[in-house]
């Protein structure tokens, strides 16, 4: 846990659940698993809140709880969930895109279970392991924590309920963008008595398909960037067949044939079969290497490339970051450099044909910076500097770290300065609310349209452009915290799926 | 009666001299002393010997040994009437910097091949110089260094760094448009494979505004170099420019000094508050 990763947790922790909350996550974040007692006694808090506080962490998915061999239960809080609340607007954006909004409207209970039937055929929400019948016997001590296990094949499965006749019910407004709700529990029906018979079923946001989506999702516009909108097309068909195949970080897909992707392909498309072969073979020969060709059955097997895919993301990522720092011609020498590997000074010079002089300042600059970084090989065992080859090269893993350290900061930043603006205004902010409320309240009693206008001339104009540039501000701020959120997430994926390839070789 | 003596005819050295030149022409690669003997049968052996030695004093020809003995070459008659009144030294100097071609040689390096002093290379250079037999050429490798080479050659490009250098400056700014001219070229979507341009074609691709392909062609199509044959297509970037850099912190110069309650922080910095004025 880098230092910048734990204060974005706590900021964010405390802006969505407050001060004790904030305390207790922290503190777990920066210690790991610890039991009950310890909690209690290190952050000075009473028993009864570090409960709350836990029992928050534990309903939202942020904090888990693990039987230790002694007997006594410790709580963790793990800080990448944390940091996927930042990602909720986006979660909420992806669901309705692919489900349809519901606008405020009013539903009634089939199209919400329909829709609901949807999601967990999709895999988007899945059930939480829950508790296991009581089969053993009644005289062994019950464990200090239950186990919760799922069954595999339940995960996805939406019991048969009878909901005809409920009558409707309002859909809240979800459109909140700082999106609580982590698990979509199934209220329990007042009216009847008798428990509905998916009682102890709940709920929860499969974020790790949520997180497939937006990799498959920067695949297809990276291939629709580079080529056209037909291989960009053809390329969601496939990832769009792998998506319940392949688990979340697998280096390929399973092989394609062909004649299934042919089959597969969106309504709209009328391509020939002619042509999507030669689409197929264009992909699997472009340099890019996101499809490759495995076999020849079937009319040729194709997977997608998804750890080359997020390299070349990541890449690019790396790229942009510098050419929008440092200027074009240090974005070349760095593209040169993840070209060659390494290379040494002359050679640099000569490749990127700029200028010695100038070549030598902007590689010190990046080498300060640390987006390369020298390798010395000697000549001589005595590692003098004059006998001693100096080659630059990138590290690209090291790098993406470095940048996602930055990506978390800058994300604090945004989050302090968005809470020093609102906290400046804070006054300003309790007029209006006092204003709208009295509105509210007096155009419900049916008051005149004068004694209206009045009310609202309390707040003066220049009020009125303070606040909407406050609006102005903290929209602008949002935006930006998303923007960077995009970023984190194609880079931490990148390392992600590193660590795993390295994990799994021999 | 009186013997008559045949007087041998005395030949004139200067005929003798001028026959053997004759000779060497004949036969370029050089002639033995047999053959001049073969051919003028009135000579003897001194006149012959004194011939050659003129004919060598005034570097008109060229002693060689090889293993049917000594041979004699004609040397080529543009430098003889240079060479003339030049004295064994500067001939030496003169034939080092031949060998070495259109890379030129450095001044040190002919001090250690002919084993003069500093002094007396220096003095032979500056004579060579004047007149006009050799020239110096700066090396863009080393800007001080001074390479030697005959006057009339085409400098290597490696000292002179070819086509994009002139007078030892970087051309940066004919680099430039040539790279602007490239791509727009491409960009019209013409396939094109040249050699010459190579160079500047693989600086758009480290812009990531090119990509390259190597196919296989016949031998004998415009550009094709052992059975393959290069193309280049313009591209475009495979993602927009990220979202790091669409906030301050992703560009800030002081990022690493900003904390909150500092003098720099969030709360107080320049570049936000210029940023949300937008």
């Amino acid at each position: 846990m880098t230092q910048a990763e734990i204060k974005l947790c706590s900021l964010l922790l405390q802006e969505h659940f407050g001060e004790i909350v904030e305390k207790i996550g922290t503190y777990l974040v920066r210690t790991g698993g610890q039991p009950l007692r310890v909690i209690v006694s290190d952050t000075g808090t009473s028993l009864d809140q570090v409960k709350k506080a836990l029992c928050v962490l534990i309903q939202h998915n942020l904090g888990t709880y693990q039987i230790q061999k002694r007997g006594f239960v410790e709580y963790s809080v793990q800080c990448s969930r944390v940091l996927c609340i930042l990602r909720y607007p986006r979660y909420i954006y992806t669901a309705k895109t692919l489900y349809g909004d519901t606008d405020g409207k009013t539903m009634d209970y089939t199209e919400v279970s329909s829709t609901f039937v949807r999601l967990a055929d999709t895999h988007f929400v899945q059930r939480c392991p829950g508790v296991p019948d009581a089969s053993g016997p009644s005289d062994s001590a019950a464990p200090p924590a239950p186990t919760l296990v799922i069954d595999e094949k339940d995960m996805y499965s939406v019991p048969r309920l009878n909901l005809i006749g409920k009558g409707k019910r309002r859909r809240s407004c979800d459109d909140d963008d700082n999106g609580e709700h982590k698990a979509k529990k199934q209220k329990q029906d007042l009216e009847s008595q008798e428990p509905p018979p998916d009682d102890g079923i709940y709920w929860q946001v499969n974020r790790d398909r949520f997180h497939q989506h937006f990799r498959d999702q920067a695949i297809v516009s990276a291939v629709a960037n580079r080529m056209d909108q037909t291989s960009s097309e053809i390329v969601r068909t496939m990832l769009r067949m792998s998506e319940v195949t392949t688990s979340s970080n697998a280096a390929y897909t399973q092989p394609l044939s062909s004649n299934e992707i042919f089959r597969s392909l969106p309504a709209g498309y009328n391509i020939g079969k002619q042509v999507l072969d030669q689409y197929l073979t264009l992909l699997a020969d472009d340099p890019l290497e996101f499809i490759g060709k495995s076999g020849d059955s079937g009319g040729g097997m194709y997977v997608v490339n998804l750890h080359k895919a997020l390299a070349s993301l990541a890449t690019a990522t790396l790229e942009s970051i510098v050419q929008e720092r440092f200027g074009s011609r240090c974005a070349r020498i760095f593209r040169l450099l993840l070209r060659k590997k390494h290379l040494e000074q002359k050679q640099v010079e000569d490749f990127a044909m700029i200028p010695a002089k100038e070549a030598k300042d902007m590689l010190y600059k990046m080498l300060s910076e640390n987006f390369v970084s020298l390798q010395e090989i000697p000549k001589t065992p005595d590692h003098a500097p004059s006998r001693t080859f100096y080659l630059y090269t990138v590290n690209v893993l090291a790098s993406t770290r470095m940048l996602l350290h930055r990506c978390y900061k800058s994300v604090a930043n945004l989050i302090e300065r968005r809470q020093y603006e609102t906290r400046e205004n804070k006054r300003l902010l309790e007029k209006s609310q006092r204003v709208e409320a009295i509105l509210a309240s007096m155009q419900a009693t049916g008051a005149e349209e004068v004694q209206l206008q009045e009310i609202e001339e309390m707040i003066t104009a220049p009020e009125r452009q303070q606040l909407e540039s406050l609006k102005h501000t903290v929209n602008k701020i949002d935006a930006s915290e998303n923007q960077v959120d995009e970023t984190i997430f194609l880079l931490a994926s990148y390392v992600d799926s590193t660590v795993v390839a390295a994990a799994k070789k021999p | 009666m009186a013997e008559v003596k045949v007087k041998p005819e005395v030949p004139d050295p200067l005929d003798v001299e001028n026959r053997i030149i004759e000779l060497c022409h004949q036969f370029p690669h050089g002639i033995t002393d047999q053959v001049i003997q073969n051919e003028m049968p009135h000579t003897d052996a001194q006149q012959r010997a004194m011939a050659i030695n003129r004919l060598l004093s005034m570097g008109q020809l060229d002693l060689l040994r090889s293993n049917a003995g000594l041979l004699y070459r004609v040397k080529d008659s543009q430098n003889t009437s240079k060479m003339k009144g030049s004295d064994n030294q500067e001939k030496l100097v003169y034939q080092i910097i031949e060998d070495a071609g259109n890379k030129g040689i450095w001044s040190r390096d002919i001090r250690y091949k002919s084993n003069l002093p500093l002094t007396e290379i220096n003095k032979i250079l500056k004579n060579l110089e004047s007149k006009k037999l050799i020239k110096a050429v700066k090396s863009v490798a080393a800007s001080k260094k001074k390479v030697y080479m005959l006057y009339n050659l085409q400098p290597d490009r490696s000292v002179t760094g070819g086509a994009w250098y002139s007078d030892q400056d970087f051309e940066s700014e004919f680099v430039e448009v040539l790279n602007q001219q490239c791509f727009k070229f491409l960009q019209s979507k013409v396939e094109l494979s040249m050699e010459d341009i190579e160079t500047i074609l693989n600086t758009l691709i480290y812009d990531g505004k090119v990509e390259m392909t190597i196919i296989a062609a016949k031998e004998g199509t415009v550009g094709s170099v052992d059975g393959q044959m290069k193309l280049y297509r313009a591209v475009n970037p495979i993602i927009q420019p990220t979202g790091l850099v669409r906030t301050p912190c992703g560009l800030c110069p002081v990022f690493d000094d900003c904390h909150e309650g500092g003098e720099i922080s969030p709360s107080n910095c320049i570049y936000m508050t210029e940023w949300l004025e937008f």
